[in-house]
């Protein structure tokens, strides 16, 4: 009862912190429950994976970027020149401060420069793997393993064919709508890379708590892509308004691929769209990882399968499926989402 | 031997590979187990390690490699989250999702036959009675088996196989049925006496045992304080357990005089060292694989360079002078 003796100071500050939790665990289990029913693993890729390695990596940056980020980059030079879109690295954490940490932590690369031999990684700091990673200075050397994992692809629709004008086919569809929230962006720079490449022409909406915790806004305009910001301090990160615009945005042409990172509700809003339009919409996922390259069996991927039959795995079936709505779902799916 | 050369001298795998050292003839690091061989003390922990692994690390330099444990018929692991970490540890509930024996000859084992270093298969059961027919099953391959009858993530409904000496000799018995290849027995850390189970792994025809698994464990968050991984309970590992097991692997080596196999937090050279010392004769490493791939073959080339140094011929002679 307010103004009873009771309500001291920090009586008043625990149940503010209740009430935070009450509302991280609400997000948080609607976000797990978007996926559900919706994750499928991707079939066998065009390009074959490259062999990961690891290297002791020199830190050549390591920056605060906006509110609650780091970017690193780091010298790594098989890396950089062999990764593919989507894929991601295990980072060792050094000893740091007494704090010892033992597993490494999967992280997507969120740029890979091949001239420089370098790639950059932009990570949240959030427990005491991140924080302990946080206190590496530049010229140390970070453990790296990697490229590790199946990333994004553009499908062949999305695809500029080699000779266009051969034939009557279909107009080669060359357009590519890209979302990502929060650090989930650095799973979907690389295809922002990969469609600057190829000529494809990316729509990439960046989602985050405020304009100054977006990430990617420079990366995309380096690399040509048309930018939708979106963020939650304006509500304009709200699903509903979200997907009325990409609607109407698109409401003549559909882009050709989605992909989605860094929220299942995204996730799903992404593959609402997909059923809408008819277009295929893959999706990133991140998980608890130990080893990275699947021996560990650590990071079960979240599809409902045969008790007797293991599922598939995030790091090397994954992090990168298909996002397909349920039947059942994909009938109302318009309406639902409207 | 089909480990590719190193694409590209530019990175720190690359320079390691290029860095083996020469095997010296001054120096005898091999072990015996039964009736096999190994070059050198050092293996992976089961369930630590695939032929994945092995194209980061140069995994012919490693006495033997361990298999994850392959069931009869096939499981699906547990639910997420399968794993955490705690301070100083990790904490698993994969729940061994496994191919069944059929699948592993069809699937995995073709892949380590390629890792040219012998192979021992690690067997499950959630009986008894199950681990003969899994052996029987596997016709042959593999050059010993490692028989887990301590994975603290199986639902035994209350049968702890590996903590009842009785039940450990029923299954060394059984699978010593099946085959002439030696036998390694994986016990739990816990167990009323440790010498028991090692001692009934020995009279029934083991050839090594193993100590230990992970230790039974309920990692919680931080903020709800509800159990982190979707099976509850899992299998502590990593550093926080080495003290406790290297009493284990102290009491085992002295009850019997097959090898012991030491598992339990080897994260360096100084550690291995600490097992040989109290008895042990070769070592696994597990979790320190996750954080450093190469740890493993970093301790067995350290494990000759010490020789070395002190120059004397074997491990044994190594701890001696400490002693003197």
């Amino acid at each position: 009862m307010p103004g009873t003796p009771a309500e001291t100071p920090a009586v008043l500050a625990a149940r503010d912190a209740l009430a935070a939790l009450r509302r991280q665990q609400a997000f948080a289990a609607a976000d797990e429950a978007a996926l559900d029913g919706l994750i499928a693993v991707r079939p066998p890729a065009r390009t074959p994976r490259p062999d990961p390695v690891w290297d002791d990596a020199p830190v050549l940056v390591h920056e605060v970027v906006g509110e609650r980020y780091r970017r690193l980059v780091l010298r790594t030079a098989t890396i950089a020149t062999t990764a593919l879109a989507g894929q991601f690295l295990m980072i060792t954490v050094p000893p740091k401060g007494g704090e010892r940490i033992l597993l490494p932590r999967p992280m997507a690369i969120h740029r890979r420069h091949p001239e420089q031999g370098t790639v950059e990684v932009i990570y949240g700091v959030a427990g005491r793997g991140t924080t302990a990673l946080a206190d590496v200075v530049v010229g140390e050397s970070l453990l790296v393993t990697g490229p590790l994992g199946r990333g994004f692809e553009f499908p062949d629709a999305a695809l500029p064919t080699a000779t266009p004008s051969a034939g009557p086919g279909p107009q080669p569809a060359r357009t590519a709508l890209m979302i990502g929230r929060g650090v989930g962006v650095c799973a979907i720079m690389g295809s922002v890379e990969d469609a600057a490449d190829q000529g494809i022409s990316a729509t990439v909406v960046l989602s985050g708590r405020s304009r100054a915790n977006l990430i990617g806004l420079a990366d995309c305009a380096e690399l040509g892509a048309t930018v939708i910001p979106v963020t939650d301090d304006d509500g304009s990160s709200a699903l509903p308004a979200l997907g009325e615009r990409l609607r109407a945005r698109f409401a003549a042409t559909p882009p050709d691929v989605i992909l989605v990172c860094g929220a299942g509700v995204l996730a799903r809003l992404a593959a609402e769209l997909g059923s809408e339009w008819d277009v295929p919409v893959q999706v990133s996922l991140e998980a608890h990882m130990a080893c990275g390259l699947g021996y560990c069996h650590g990071c079960a991927a979240p599809v409902a399968t045969d008790p007797a039959v293991e599922g598939p795995l995030v790091c090397v079936d994954g992090p990168v499926f298909d996002a397909v709505l349920p039947l059942t779902a994909a009938a109302g799916g318009a309406n639902a989402a409207g | 031997m089909t480990i590719a050369p190193p694409r590209t001298p530019t990175d720190a795998r690359s320079a390691f590979f290029d860095a083996r050292p020469a095997d010296s003839a001054a120096v005898d690091l091999s072990v015996r187990i039964g009736s096999l061989t190994l070059a050198n003390p050092v293996m992976p922990a089961s369930g630590c390690f695939g032929p994945s692994l092995g194209r980061l690390i140069p995994v012919t330099e490693l006495g033997a490699v361990v298999t994850k444990t392959v069931f009869g018929t096939p499981r699906g692991g547990n639910a997420a989250h399968r794993l955490t970490e705690i301070r100083a540890g990790m904490v698993n509930s994969v729940g061994i999702p496994s191919r069944g024996a059929d699948g592993y000859l069809a699937g995995q084992h073709p892949l380590y036959l390629t890792l040219g270093v012998p192979v021992i298969v690690s067997v499950g059961g959630h009986r008894s009675s199950e681990y003969a027919p899994v052996v029987r099953d596997l016709r042959g391959a593999g050059d010993a088996y490692e028989l887990n009858v301590s994975c603290p993530n199986l639902d035994r409904h209350g049968t702890d196989i590996g903590s009842d000496p009785d039940a450990i000799e029923k299954v060394v018995r059984l699978v010593r049925q099946e085959t002439d290849k030696p036998l390694i027995v994986k016990l739990p850390v816990l167990v009323s006496s440790i010498a028991d189970c090692a001692r009934a792994a020995e009279a029934a025809g083991a050839d090594a045992v193993c100590v230990a698994n992970s230790v039974p464990a309920l990692p919680l968050t931080a903020d709800t304080r509800s159990p982190v991984l979707g099976n509850v309970i899992g299998g502590l590992s990593g550093p926080n357990i080495r003290p406790i097991v290297l009493r284990l692997v102290w009491l085992a080596s002295r009850a019997v005089q097959i090898p012991v196999i030491a598992c339990g937090g080897i994260e360096t050279t100084d550690d291995a060292l600490d097992y040989f010392s109290v008895g042990a004769r070769a070592v696994q490493v597990g979790t320190a694989s996750f954080g450093r791939p190469y740890a493993m073959v970093e301790i067995a080339r350290a494990l000759q360079e010490r020789c070395l140094a002190a120059e004397v011929a074997d491990i044994g002679r190594l701890i001696e002078i400490w002693r003197a």
